[in-house]
């Protein structure tokens, strides 16, 4: 990889200051120096819009970068895109930095699905592209160009709800309630997959989905239920 | 125990079709016109002493509406800290991730580019992570007069509790057992981002909190911003969680009212994950040793303990520990030491005091049962509580049942092996139990209680539901009480502006001390329809109630718990899975046995994941934190999750909501220790610190 590029590309976003943790943001995502939260970020956007449209500004020297970042506003590359969101062909233009989770979010209300930690550690933001789980914070905006998404608001079919979501609320899937639009997504591409999956393929289907108020148990029963394959005791 | 109609039955919660569609509007979602987002800068160094901020980029960042620094703010949090002190932004810095500055922008991106154009020159100052070298001469000093961390009475002692005279009760034992253990500061990590969203009209402020407590979040807004409590509105509706770490006003709270004033425009603040792991609170660490004295006969004659506890760079709650009160023992000392270090906060997570101070008591009370060829189980039936304090009768008791039930529905005498280590193969099964109490003491709270001339009937009490499914706790306590089905209740919850005084979602008092208030506002609803009839037309009968019960006299009113847990611990690798669980739980009556359920699962498996694999680790040399976010963490996932088993001891209990005792806490209060043991009798070998992880399992096998 071209360290040298991304790390330009950065100072595009943010000043000098931040080079240092940045690279070793980029190398290991465990280790930051200093207050490195914003470096882990930097280093997402940088490394998609090292794929993207961001590589134009990657040979703007750096003299000249830093002047234009304190004095006029960001000229931040932009892009527009087509794509249908639950059954509805949607037209947008979106930032190059933007991330499908922020698009969705952001500018078209959908606030069901959740951020829970931004860097693909959790799960809370799990929709279905082109009908496959994926993390929405961890995929650009852009790259959706073309593609099919499916949020937790588009899961009932009008007011009739999904068998899972009958289920979630018969089994007290949720407490606090926050992972659980993920969840449900993840429980529909794995069922996609799977329609009788087993206690453990449940487990393992939906692992990449974290709940702390640690309500698995719950979880697994109610897409079994949903799946039809519980049996008494919650057993497979 | 007489059946109820609503009470006692498997109830979906009432908002469960909002949760499962995506339209329950948590903080984060709320958007309103003109909003601005903020971020927030914080320190890269352990300790270090601004000499000065330039803001003068930032400010002329396009978009940059407002900045607030220490320069031009000096706001103290008072729930920051336990004396009331703690600024926004303080100088010098304590720990990294302490606040630098606030930035409100036009949008989220903007105000990251500005975080990076604010420059900062830092004296880096000597810091501190361990509580023993804080303690020794030469070290550096976090707060001025040491870091010995003062006592809300601004005492620089122990905490500490006597009865009896320990070196007595050692002189009659036969024999006598030293042990020490630690625990490690670890993250509440609850899902929902921190987020507030604060606007003003004139004088008046509304916050888009999320937080565990809208009545004690209001409160500590106005106190901190010098207004009127009436002039601060706080909005909760869905909030995604906080095991302790989203009660009273936070910092963000405060930020975004500042950030609002000054930029004229609403203002919501986000932290990021990293932020929420090392910038607000988790549970504190702490190094306990144990002097227990013992008869022959496995008589308990003394028990001494002393430690000293993490309290990260600011005293935010008590930094006690529990777990000494569930043995019966004529003398009984402890002392507890809060020490400042550089590092993040400790504070509020489930059961504050508890999993780390009962893992330290049941696992040294495990070893003298072994040393004493005695079933663990049988040692604690001989010398549980049996009076709080071995003085004070509990107003109820269940403790033996949930030991003696528990260990039959676990299979404590087929799974619980004699000889601790004794199995054979790399991989070894074994099976653990401990026990634990929490307080369920009676509370001030309020309710309304509301009926139309349609006969519909609405509830206004001030919880939010961190999770706990307390707005459906508070219908069928409601339902039950006026003799109507759940759905003739509407529960009208999580806003200052429209519901009475709540305790907040704390100390597992909802239940208790809210559904208390709200039979007394039933009460009297039922009294004035019988007196005046059904309201007529658009009239309402309105009844509302404050209850504020004294102290029960003479007794103690208390929850109990046993767990058991099997696990299976692979010698070679180090690797443990918890195989098998019982939860046995005395919370007197189950007022909803479905979600009630969920919170003994959920406390049990968060317990499983503090036992094996939770800790904010350090860099000694830098002082920065390594593993802040959920991969570092290693919380608990679906695969390690194992199915948890739960039994209800419902005892009896004349107080409280038909009988209902506290159940959120104590579902985590034993399961540290009860896995720990299990772990000994797996391997023969005492798990001392935690996080009992592969590495340890395998060092104290080598």
């Amino acid at each position: 990889m071209d360290w040298q590029r991304l790390y330009t590309g950065a100072i595009r976003l943010k000043n000098k200051a931040m080079a240092p943790p940045l690279l070793r943001a980029l190398t290991d995502n465990n280790i930051d120096n200093g207050w490195g939260e914003s470096s882990m970020k930097i280093s997402r956007r940088v490394i998609l819009e090292g794929t993207g449209a961001g590589l134009v500004a990657a040979t703007v020297p750096l003299s000249a970068q830093q002047v234009s970042v304190a004095a006029v506003p960001v000229a931040v590359p932009k892009t527009s895109i087509r794509l249908t969101v639950n059954g509805q062909a949607q037209s947008i233009e979106v930032e190059d930095r933007w991330t499908l989770v922020e698009v969705l979010r952001d500018h078209l209300q959908l606030t069901g699905t959740k951020i829970g930690c931004d860097r693909g550690e959790c799960g809370a933001c799990t929709v279905l592209v082109n009908g496959k789980a994926v993390y929405a914070c961890s995929q650009l905006a852009v790259w959706m160009d073309g593609r099919t998404v499916q949020t937790i608001e588009g899961l009932a079919q009008g007011t009739k709800l999904d068998p899972l979501q009958e289920a979630f609320i018969a089994h007290d899937a949720p407490q606090c309630g926050y992972c659980t639009s993920g969840q449900l997504m993840a429980a529909k591409a794995l069922l996609n997959e799977n329609p009788k999956p087993t206690r453990d393929q449940v487990r393992a289907g939906m692992t990449g989905n974290l709940c702390r108020c640690s309500n698995y148990n719950h979880y697994v029963e109610a897409v079994m239920a949903a799946a039809g394959t519980l049996t008494n005791g919650g057993v497979a | 125990m007489t059946p109820l109609n609503s009470v006692g039955h498997r109830e979906p919660r009432i908002d469960a079709l909002l949760r499962v569609t995506g339209k329950a509007e948590y903080t984060g979602d709320v958007k309103l016109p003109g909003m601005l987002y903020a971020r927030l800068l914080r320190s890269p160094h352990p300790h270090a002493r601004i000499r000065s901020i330039d803001t003068s980029k930032a400010a002329a960042l396009p978009g940059v509406r407002a900045i607030l620094t220490k320069d031009n703010c000096d706001t103290v949090w008072s729930s920051g800290d336990t004396l009331g002190q703690r600024k926004l932004f303080n100088n010098p810095l304590r720990f990294t991730g302490e606040a630098v500055a606030a930035i409100a922008a036009v949008n989220r991106h903007v105000a990251e580019e500005a975080m990076a154009l604010i420059q900062v020159d830092y004296e880096v100052l000597p810091f501190v992570l361990d509580v023993d070298k804080a303690m020794e001469d030469g070290a550096p000093e976090i707060h001025p007069g040491g870091n010995l961390s003062p006592n809300n009475q601004r005492r620089r002692e122990p905490q500490t509790y006597k009865r009896g005279d320990a070196a007595k009760g050692v002189a009659e034992a036969d024999r006598v057992f030293e042990s020490s253990f630690t625990s490690s500061h670890h993250n509440n990590a609850q899902m929902e981002l921190r987020t507030s969203l604060a606007y003003w009209e004139g004088s008046k402020l509304t916050v888009y909190a999320s937080t565990q407590g809208i009545a004690n979040c209001q409160r500590d807004i106005a106190k901190d911003l010098n207004i009127a409590e009436p002039n601060v509105r706080v909005i909760c509706h869905y909030m995604g969680g906080g095991f302790g770490n989203k009660n009273q006003s936070h910092d963000f709270d405060l930020f975004a009212a500042l950030l609002a004033k000054e930029a004229k425009a609403p203002v919501k603040v986000e932290f990021t994950r990293k932020e929420d792991f090392v910038a607000v609170h988790g549970r504190w660490s702490s190094k306990q040793s144990y002097k227990i004295g013992v008869k022959n006969d496995g008589t308990l004659t003394s028990i001494q303990m002393t430690a000293r506890t993490g309290a990260g760079a600011y005293r935010k709650s008590s930094c006690d520990l529990s777990g000494t009160e569930i043995y019966q023992v004529p003398n009984l000392e402890t002392a507890t030491t809060p020490i400042y270090t550089n590092t993040a906060v400790a504070a509020n997570y489930r059961a504050p005091a508890y999993p780390q101070g009962v893992f330290g008591i049941e696992s040294a009370i495990d070893d003298v049962a072994y040393a004493l060829k005695m079933d663990p189980l049988e040692f604690r039936l001989k010398n549980m509580t049996r009076k709080f304090r071995d003085q004070t009768p509990y107003t109820s008791f269940g403790l033996e049942d949930c030991l003696r039930k528990g260990a039959e529905a676990f299979g404590w005498k087929q799974r619980w092996k004699p000889v601790a280590g004794s199995g054979t193969g790399p991989v070894k099964r074994g099976a653990g139990m401990a026990m634990g109490m929490f307080g369920s003491a009676l509370g001030r709270s309020s309710a309304v209680a509301k009926v139309d001339a349609k006969g519909n009937y609405s509830i206004h009490v001030g919880v939010t539901d961190c999770g706990t499914a307390a707005k459906t706790t508070m219908g069928l306590i409601a339902a039950e009480e006026l003799g109507v089905p759940l759905n003739k209740v509407t529960v009208v919850w999580g806003d200052t502006d429209t519901c009475p005084y709540s305790v907040g979602e704390s100390g597992s008092r909802t239940t208790v001390q809210t559904g208390e208030a709200v039979i007394a506002a039933v009460k009297d609803l039922k009294k004035m329809i019988a007196e005046k009839g059904m309201p007529t037309g658009t009239n309402d009968l309105v009844a509302m109630v404050t209850t504020n019960p004294a102290a029960i006299a003479g007794a103690s009113r208390q929850s109990f718990v046993a767990h058991f847990a099997e696990v299976e611990v692979n010698v070679e690798t180090g690797h443990i899975a918890v195989v098998k669980f019982t939860a046995a739980h005395d919370s007197g009556r189950i007022i909803n046995p479905l979600t009630a359920e969920s919170q003994v699962q959920g406390g049990a498996i968060q317990g499983i994941g503090m036992a094996l694999h939770e800790e904010l680790r350090y860099d000694p040399r830098s002082g920065q934190p390594l593993n802040a976010g959920y991969y570092g963490a290693r919380i608990m996932t679906h695969m390690d999750a194992p199915k948890v088993d739960v039994l209800w001891i419902e005892t009896e209990d004349a107080y409280g909501p038909f009988g209902a005792k506290t159940l959120g806490e104590p579902t985590i209060i034993p399961t540290v220790a009860a896995v720990g043991n299990a772990i000994y009798n797996a391997i023969g070998k005492r798990m001392r610190n935690l996080p009992m992880t592969r590495e340890r399992v395998l060092e104290v096998l080598a």
